[in-house]
């Protein structure tokens, strides 16, 4: 039964309007095998998982279930099929127990239609028996920890007798004993013959569990190897090494003033001890992966978290900002990560949202003055170069990309003079993100200083002056521009 | 990877996709009026008594009270979070009673009266606020809770009784005027413009709409949400009592009973007047054209004698109605 194959992906294409998501995949998975799929952000790996799990359908290629060739049009479709799929976000229902959570909406019906509490709680018992889990089928889901509720979507999956199990980022948020019995129990379904998807980020980790690993960049397979004799180097040299084809960010336009020092900067639980300094005119990349806790540190100098220690000072004067109001009234601006989530307000047109964070500067008595309110954005839309029929078209109409250049406008008419930009080119096309690039040498030649977090380390490496990089919440390295290299971020970043 | 939101390209030509697109404008912006006039044909036949001028100046006192108690739920819609507003009604009853008591009870001035309804109104909005702003409690529980709660308080203070008497001065707000509008009708009419300046000039105004539209947009834009949330729960109680002062000049009475279902009614006509209930979208236009409507089949219905049951159900297929019209008009610009 080992090392059966039993899933196949050929030759699998998917394509998202203006980006090309996968091309051309091809990866095979055995019974009894843990395969770890690895890459950076954006590099494909959740589009294949989600067209595994039925949730996106591919644009070309096949995927071979036991040989056979199948075809998702929905996640219950795949669920039925035998691919169980563990999200990062749990999905239980939160206020039953354990057991009613493994047999959702299959319960064992008793007499005159009442629900046999009986044999559910010892049908789940039996499977977290066999997998191992320290879990009560009677246990309320909300009372568990996120590494118990995980454990009990496996257990569904087994329940449904998945062949394949795919696990994304399953250690996202666990403690480490709580990894320790989660790779116990993979190892319970290595044993019974099951393919496990293993996502991860760490790399310790892969070479602990996996059996064989699989790089993907950007869409592209890169390569597929066993974890037996392969090095940290070796995968992490796979997962990075690309070609740049973007504007070039030269440090010519850095000025001696510091405009922004971040002292000591700690929020309990979330990160400690963060210090940098911003220089006029200079892009400091903020580095890590997802979850080091660099957007927290920008939400925390931006007002939107509290701060328990350390200071913010701009121009060497300590501020003491407590909301986004008062950030924005010290001269700091901030491109959020998500800007349909906080970003844009869609349904407001092009010119409100430009001039939002300076109503006050527009009104007189609480009225808006409606020439100045126009004029700001139509120099806005002019200057940035922001793609749209007038300013009073709603911002839900325009692409990814001009929606973002909306964002940045609208924080560059309020004069700042730091500017964070959190994943400030995610989702959005080849074309747009040069342009941003473009934006950005402009804005540090007139003397802004730039904080940018990136999860993509070719966008770091090209644009940054500085770059900080992060892991769980801590400093763990200050690196200048010049002889960086990609491994040397992603090693202060994984380890 | 994500999806671009897009408008999707039509499949006709440019010509028919103008038409379409005007078309569009004119049901989305005049399309209420004109169901109010097509309403109004056979109601015209069968009695000729509604054009009269009389009928006229009788709607326009009848829709003061719901037409002020909307534009408070318009503020309240478009806050957006859940926003709705249920205890106005009671918070009517409430405002009218403490200033007719106290005009009673120790014969205060009429104008101290009503800034005592006023100021109490505005009192029950603000708390309503600050329980649903600082304290998380969701807008509909809070406002259901306050709706009980305070009919209770009127039904011990006043023992179930009226405050009746009311002296000339107060009641001259509805039995007076210029002309023969009284003067609650221009006040009313005053209150609809105070509204519309406010939503579209005003920086308060655009803020609550970018709260409504997108409240973590407009927190990372240095707008206090609190802030703006908490002044448009602050207006609509302050409307409520607005309401009251109006309800008591008609009847010479301050009752405990005043205002029962009222809320619903005011929600019902920003509704049909394109105000959401998901907030950050709001137009005082419509809502007086949703109130002027409820009030024309109140008033037609009353004139043909219709009964009540057959009304009821046809303002509830109504409400509906424009719920589903304005499902599809925003699912549609978010294809």
């Amino acid at each position: 039964m080992r090392n059966e194959l039993v899933l196949e992906v050929c030759n699998v294409t998917k394509s998202f309007p203006g980006v090309r998501a996968l091309k051309d995949i091809s990866l095979r998975f055995y019974r009894g095998s843990v395969h770890a799929l690895l890459g950076e952000n954006g590099a494909g790996k959740s589009t294949l998982m989600k067209i595994l799990a039925g949730i996106y359908a591919p644009d070309a290629g096949k995927i071979l279930l036991k040989g056979k060739e199948v075809v998702f049009h929905n996640p219950k479709q795949s669920m039925e099929s035998g691919i169980g799929m563990v999200h990062q976000e749990i999905c239980l229902s939160p206020h039953q127990t354990a057991a009613e959570n493994v047999f959702l909406g299959r319960s064992f019906a008793a007499k005159f239609g009442f629900f046999d509490w009986k044999k559910t709680n010892a049908e789940a018992g039996k499977i977290f028996e066999q997998l191992d889990m320290d879990v009560n089928p009677s246990d309320v889901v909300s009372d568990l920890s996120i590494a118990k509720q995980q454990m009990i979507e496996i257990a569904k999956a087994i329940s449904l007798n998945s062949d394949i199990i795919i696990l994304d980022e399953p250690t996202s948020s666990v403690t480490e004993e709580e990894r320790i019995a989660l790779f116990r129990m993979i190892r319970r379904l290595k044993e019974k013959g099951i393919a496990v998807i293993y996502i991860s980020h760490r790399m310790e980790e892969i070479l602990e569990i996996a059996d064989t690993y699989t790089v993907l960049r950007d869409g592209e397979f890169v390569k597929s190897a066993a974890v037996e004799g392969a090095t940290i180097e070796d995968i992490i040299t796979g997962m990075v090494g690309r070609t740049l084809t973007y504007a070039a960010h030269e440090s010519t336009s850095i000025q001696d003033e510091v405009v922004l020092e971040a002292r000591n900067l700690s929020r309990r639980g979330v990160f400690e001890n963060i210090s940098f300094k911003v220089r006029k005119g200079e892009v400091v990349g903020l580095a890590g992966l997802v979850g080091a806790g660099r957007s927290e540190v920008a939400r925390c100098i931006f007002g939107l978290d509290k701060k328990d220690g350390g200071s913010i000072l701009i121009d060497g004067k300590e501020c003491s900002i407590r909301n986004p109001r008062t950030a924005i009234d010290c001269g700091i601006g901030f491109v959020t990560e998500d800007r349909k989530f906080d970003g844009a307000v869609l349904e407001m047109t092009v010119q409100e949202n430009i001039t939002l964070p300076m109503l006050k500067l527009i009104s007189r008595a609480g009225f808006i003055d409606r020439s100045r309110d126009g004029a700001i954005a139509g120099s806005a839309i002019d200057e940035y170069g922001v793609k749209t029929p007038s300013s009073k078209q709603k911002v839900i109409n325009l692409s990814g990309g001009n929606q973002q250049k909306v964002i940045i406008a609208k924080w560059l008419k309020t004069n700042p003079k730091v500017l964070i930009l959190d994943e400030p080119t995610r989702g959005i096309d080849v074309g747009a993100k040069n342009e941003i690039y473009k934006m950005i040498n402009t804005l540090t030649g007139n003397g802004l200083a730039v904080i940018m977090i990136s999860s993509e380390m070719p966008e770091i490496l090209r644009m940054s002056d500085k770059i900080v990089v992060m892991r769980e919440g801590r400093v763990t390295a200050e690196l200048p521009k010049k002889g960086v290299t990609q491994d040397a971020i992603m090693r202060y970043a994984l380890q | 990877m994500e999806k671009e939101i897009r408008r999707k390209p039509g499949k006709t030509g440019p010509e028919q996709d103008k038409l379409k697109k005007l078309a569009k404008a004119f049901v989305s912006s005049y399309g209420l009026a004109f169901v109010i006039l097509v309403f109004c044909i056979p109601v015209t036949i069968i009695s000729p008594v509604f054009w009269s001028w009389r009928n006229i100046t009788n709607i326009m006192v009848q829709m003061t009270v719901i037409g002020v108690l909307t534009m408070g739920q318009v503020f309240v819609l478009i806050s957006g979070g859940g926003g709705i507003d249920l205890s106005v009604g009671s918070a009517l009853a409430l405002s009218a009673i403490a200033g007719a008591g106290l005009l009673n009870n120790f014969g205060i001035p009429v104008w101290a009266c009503l800034l005592a309804t006023l100021l109490t109104g505005a009192f029950i909005g603000a708390f309503n606020g600050l329980v649903i702003t600082k304290i998380k409690i969701s807008p509909l529980i809070t406002t259901l809770a306050v709706q009980t709660g305070v009919r209770g308080i009127i039904m011990i203070v006043t023992g179930g009784a009226d405050i009746t008497n009311m002296p000339e001065g107060y009641t001259n707000i509805v039995s007076k005027g210029v002309g023969s509008i009284s003067w609650s009708v221009i006040i009313t009419f005053f209150v609809f413009v105070m509204t519309w300046i406010v939503l579209k000039y005003t920086k308060y105004g655009r803020e609550l709409y970018a709260v409504g539209g997108n409240e973590y947009a407009a927190n990372v834009s240095g707008i206090n949400v609190t802030k703006i949330r908490l002044i448009a729960y602050t207006v609509c109680g302050l409307l409520a009592a607005l309401g009251g002062i109006i309800t008591t000049a008609r009847l010479y009475t301050a009752g405990p009973r005043a205002g029962v279902g009222m809320e619903l009614t005011a929600i019902s006509a920003a509704v049909i007047g394109g105000t959401s209930l998901s907030g950050g979208k709001g137009y005082v236009a419509g809502a007086v054209l949703g109130v002027i409507f409820l009030q024309i089949i109140d008033n037609t219905t009353n004139l043909m004698a219709i009964p009540a049951a057959y009304v009821s159900a046809l303002k509830g297929a109504i409400i509906l109605g424009a719920a589903v019209l304005d499902r599809i008009r925003s699912s549609d610009s978010l294809k």
